[in-house]
């Protein structure tokens, strides 16, 4: 009982490497995996003819490999300290982004369109923002660190870009118009301002000193609510209920105009049910602690993550083999029986992907807080960046929704028609109002400003992901 | 009479305060969320509500308009009462602003020049060639420095972005605005379908609402089609209309989608398209006995002469057959399944001879006694006349509406990019030193840190300019 009441979790002492191991080892994986990738173009091992070396498959390849490395490189820094992680992370993330730039370029060159027809396209623009908000949030705020967030969001992404289906298709005549293309554009750089912003705030409230176990509480809240958002699946004692998703053509199967066809994987159900309980785990021993004033618990707590970390990546590599090799049957509309081989749900693989990283975030700040905050500007610099950044996105929030209108209005009539999808852009605006009027009027700053800036970004990831793949199921017939 | 106005005061206190603006918006945030969740009526069809809820849940729902919040009478009042606050909220702050321009802060006092968080002050020789150096710097800084007089005091006054301060004005007004032109199109503004196949002309369209609305004018079809990229995909759907009034054409114009024909503050949209049950013609491959495959066209119920002298015609055409027990019906009027009813006529028998062509169960068929042979190669071979589903909708509002988003584009510049700043430049003498002191300040609404550092080069310059003819002095 040496420990007081009041001290916070002291992370364990480490001395700092020099870092070489971790280096040498990202620097040669790198090589390795572009020279097979290489290889694999100009010599394929199944004897096809060689391939266009700086086609956009080859190029968004070399940009995950070098995201990855990035990202590898900012988490490293987190777990052992190195500074020069940070700076090698850096060069990585330019090359990525070059690469980036590239594919995003060829595609528009080959498709006749600038991209953003399609989700498959959308992802690309919003990787090749992240990246490039990210370069430019190092260099003009000097917030070298925001990597660490950024790079894992955009690894995520090209991930689930292989996902889907990356035909280009020509544009239907609704799709046909420069007002899509200005509400796209504009969508892309409001979404991914408001990410920088969350990012920004995350990073004040690490140099606010706000308790590393406020920060278990919140990334197990976070685990615990997505695990319960996809086992609003669960169904039929044991399955999970996810939305069929047809392999050959990469879409959705539907049963009729806007009813999706539902399959049920059976016992992942119960396996999801148990990584939920270890995610809320950290969450209850956290709650305890407060309540009885007790600190034993607050390490409790931390080892129950350790363990909700380790069952949310098996039960990633259970979802992700389940879903890769498994045909499951189900009824089509005409009552036929149709094999739907499921290619991991993007909903379900993009939670429990965010899930494993937000888990390795924290982890990384429970072992390293003193250096990373080392690393941060100071926590009003912080604050005021925030608001800045929110003072881009939310004008750029403003347009997007107005030229969504008015393209809506010219294509089919109407300008608003209350669809989800507006509604949650509108409700994400009002969050955003809510916020600028809590700062300029009231003189919210710090903390309570934090907390704002990241229910704002939940909300836009509502609006993104959860209108999209959440709603619909709420009401399935199948 | 005091406590009457009392009330008044205080409800309007209530309704300007932003703790209310901010319930509001809370609230109608909440509201349009609980819209995404329950399903809502005019859209989903009523047998879905029907399996998604129970009958008393479903009753509840509806009783509360939970089932079509967007148009229920509470939500509409929650709107208002938050355009109420926001109006309110304005003219409650309004005239300090108006302050800013009508009775601008030039003259400082003591007080309020060392309250100032950026500000400046140096020794100086001489009064007025110390305002006369600052004058200089702020205007080589862009600025335009007023002079102020009162009781032989000169003092320096300067202000830019003055009009930064109404931003907050400009982009409540346009989101009133908004609202407004959202009103009137609820009350006033429909939307509609109407379908024509070629040739046709209306004066009705079909509400949303399932009634039905006459037009002040004719619109007639004279043409639709669709064309497609290699892949098969639909590329462009078009359509020729022409409107009529009192007989005369006054308007023509194709339109795709995207791009609507607008009259009487109507507009047309280009949204379906499709085949009709009208057969106009059909390419058929007619072979005669001993002859070979010669392809005949016909159209309407015309017949047509074979090689052998037999002829061939229409006796009747099913868009959408369905085969049953040897029975053809007809199961709906869109051109999914096509059969023709063909009448053949031979020399060599006196009656003619009547069979079925159901393409899909048998391409090719043969009149039994004449021995004509006829097939259909292919599903492009039968023309119907086309029809275009067209959207249309009357929103007078939307004028407000975009007005309202210009609007608060303009206030939304105003109020994030630009700054409001104010300068002031005093010179007085110092009752310590007895020596010539002089001061400098600025406010800016924004952006501190930024305009800290511009400060700090304005007084960079005024001190280099104040020091240097103290030099001279010294050196001559």
């Amino acid at each position: 009982m040496a420990r007081t009441a009041t001290a916070p979790i002291e992370a364990p002492a480490a001395t700092t490497p020099s870092g070489n191991a971790l280096l040498v080892t990202v620097i040669l994986g790198t090589v390795f995996l572009l020279f097979m990738a290489f290889l694999n173009v100009v010599k394929p091992a199944d004897g096809a003819p060689a391939g266009n070396l700086f086609n956009e498959d080859n190029l968004l390849y070399v940009a995950l490999i070098l995201y990855s490395s990035a990202a590898a490189l900012y988490i490293g820094f987190g777990v052992t300290g190195v500074d020069k992680y940070v700076r090698f992370a850096s060069y990585a993330t330019m090359i990525g982004f070059a690469a980036n730039t590239l594919a995003a370029g060829h595609r528009w060159y080959s498709a006749g369109h600038p991209p953003f027809a399609s989700i498959y396209e959308m992802l690309l623009s919003f990787v090749w923002t992240l990246a490039a908000l990210t370069l430019f949030a190092e260099r003009k705020y000097g917030v070298k660190i925001i990597g660490t967030i950024t790079m894992p969001l955009a690894v995520t992404g090209v991930i689930l870009m292989q996902l889907l289906s990356s035909a280009v298709r020509p544009l239907v005549p609704a799709l046909q118009s420069t007002w899509l293309h200005i509400h796209v554009s504009l969508a892309m750089l409001a979404y991914a301002a408001c990410a920088l912003s969350f990012a920004l705030a995350m990073m004040f409230l690490i140099k606010d000193k706000m308790k590393t176990e406020t920060f278990l509480a919140f990334t197990s809240a976070m685990t615990a609510a997505i695990y319960f958002g996809v086992l609003t699946r669960f169904e039929r004692w044991g399955g999970l209920n996810v939305i069929a998703w047809d392999f050959q053509n990469k879409e959705e199967v539907f049963l009729q105009r806007g009813v999706r066809l539902f399959v049920t994987i059976p016992d992942l159900g119960w396996l999801f049910a148990l990584v939920l309980l270890a995610a809320a785990a950290p969450l209850a021993f956290y709650g305890w602690a407060k309540w009885r004033k007790n600190d034993s618990s607050l390490v409790i707590a931390n080892r129950a993550l350790f363990i909700s970390i380790a069952l949310q990546i098996v039960a990633l590599g259970a979802f992700v083999l389940r879903a890769r090799n498994s045909a499951y049957p189900a009824l089509d509309a005409d009552g036929q029986l149709v094999t739907t081989s499921l290619s991991a749900s993007p909903f379900i693989l993009t939670g429990v992907l965010s899930g494993v990283f937000a888990s390795l975030l924290y982890l990384m700040m429970y072992w390293r807080r003193p250096d990373l905050e080392r690393l941060l500007p100071s926590a009003e610099v912080l604050d005021r960046v925030t608001y800045k950044t929110i003072g881009i996105a939310f004008p750029l929030l403003t347009a997007m929704i107005a030229a969504g209108a008015y393209w809506a209005n010219r294509t089919w009539g109407s300008y608003w028609s209350w669809d989800p999808k507006e509604t949650w852009a509108a409700i994400t605006w009002l969050v955003y109002a809510g916020y600028l009027h809590m700062r300029v009027t009231r003189g919210w700053r710090g903390r309570r400003a934090a907390y704002f800036a990241i229910l704002g970004f939940a909300v836009v990831m509502f609006t993104f992901f959860g209108v999209t793949y959440l709603l619909p199921g709420l009401h399935a017939y199948a | 009479m005091a406590a009457k106005q009392n009330i008044w005061d205080r409800a309007f206190r209530v309704l300007a305060s932003l703790k209310t603006g901010i319930t509001l918006l809370i609230l109608v945030g909440i509201a349009c969320a609980t819209g995404t969740f329950i399903l809502q009526r005019p859209i989903t069809e009523p047998e879905n509500m029907l399996r998604a809820y129970s009958p008393q849940t479903l009753q509840w729902l509806d009783r509360l308009r939970l089932t079509d919040i967007y148009h229920a009478p509470w939500f509409i009042l929650l709107l208002a009462a938050l355009g109420v606050s926001i109006i309110c909220a304005s003219i409650d702050r309004f005239p300090k602003a108006w302050r800013m321009i009508a009775r601008p802060y030039m003259r400082t006092d003591v007080h309020f020049r060392s309250a100032l968080p950026m500000q400046a002050h140096f020794a100086a020789g001489n009064a007025s060639q110390a305002l006369m150096a600052a004058e200089k710097a702020m205007k080589h800084a862009g600025l335009r420095p007023r002079r102020v007089v009162e009781n032989d005091e000169v003092s320096l006054y300067a202000e830019r972005n003055l009009l930064s301060v109404f931003s907050v004005y400009v982009v409540h007004t346009s989101l009133l605005l908004i609202l407004a032109g959202g009103i009137v199109d609820a009350i006033y503004g429909y939307h509609g379908y109407v379908t024509l196949n070629k040739g046709q002309s209306t004066d009705q369209i079909e509400l949303r609402t399932g009634e039905n609305k006459k037009l002040p004018f004719t619109l007639r079809c004279d043409g639709a089609g669709q064309e497609n990229y290699a892949d098969g995909s639909p590329k462009k759907y078009w359509s020729d209309l022409v409107v009529l009034e009192n007989g005369r054409e006054t308007l023509k114009k194709q339109i795709i989608v995207n791009d609507p024909l607008v009259t009487h503050g109507i507009r047309f949209y280009q949204s379906g398209y499709g085949q009709s049950g009208e057969l106009e013609s059909v390419k058929f491959y007619v072979t005669t006995p001993g002859g070979s495959p010669t392809q005949v066209t016909l159209a309407g119920k015309n017949p047509v002469q074979l090689a052998d002298g037999s002829t061939l015609r229409i006796a009747g055409f099913i868009p959408d057959a369905a085969v049953r027990e040897g029975e053809i019906y007809a199961k709906s009027n869109n051109l999914n399944n096509p059969a023709f009813e063909l009448a053949v006529t031979s020399p060599k028998t006196a009656a003619g001879e009547r069979l079925w062509l159901v393409p899909t169960v048998q391409p090719t068929v043969q009149a039994k006694e004449s021995g004509v042979t006829i097939a259909i190669k292919s599903f492009d071979d039968v023309q119907t006349t086309p029809f275009t589903g067209l959207q249309v909708s009357h929103e007078p509002g939307q004028w407000a509406v975009w007005a309202g988003c210009l609007l608060m584009a303009v206030g939304m510049i105003m109020a994030f990019y630009l700054v409001h700043q104010r300068y002031w430049a005093v010179a007085y003498e110092d009752a310590k030193t007895g020596g010539t002191v002089l001061w400098i300040g600025t406010v800016a609404d924004k952006n501190r840190d930024h305009f800290q550092e511009r400060f700090d080069e304005l007084a960079k310059n005024i001190r280099e300019q104040v020091a240097q003819p103290a030099r001279e002095l010294t050196h001559a």
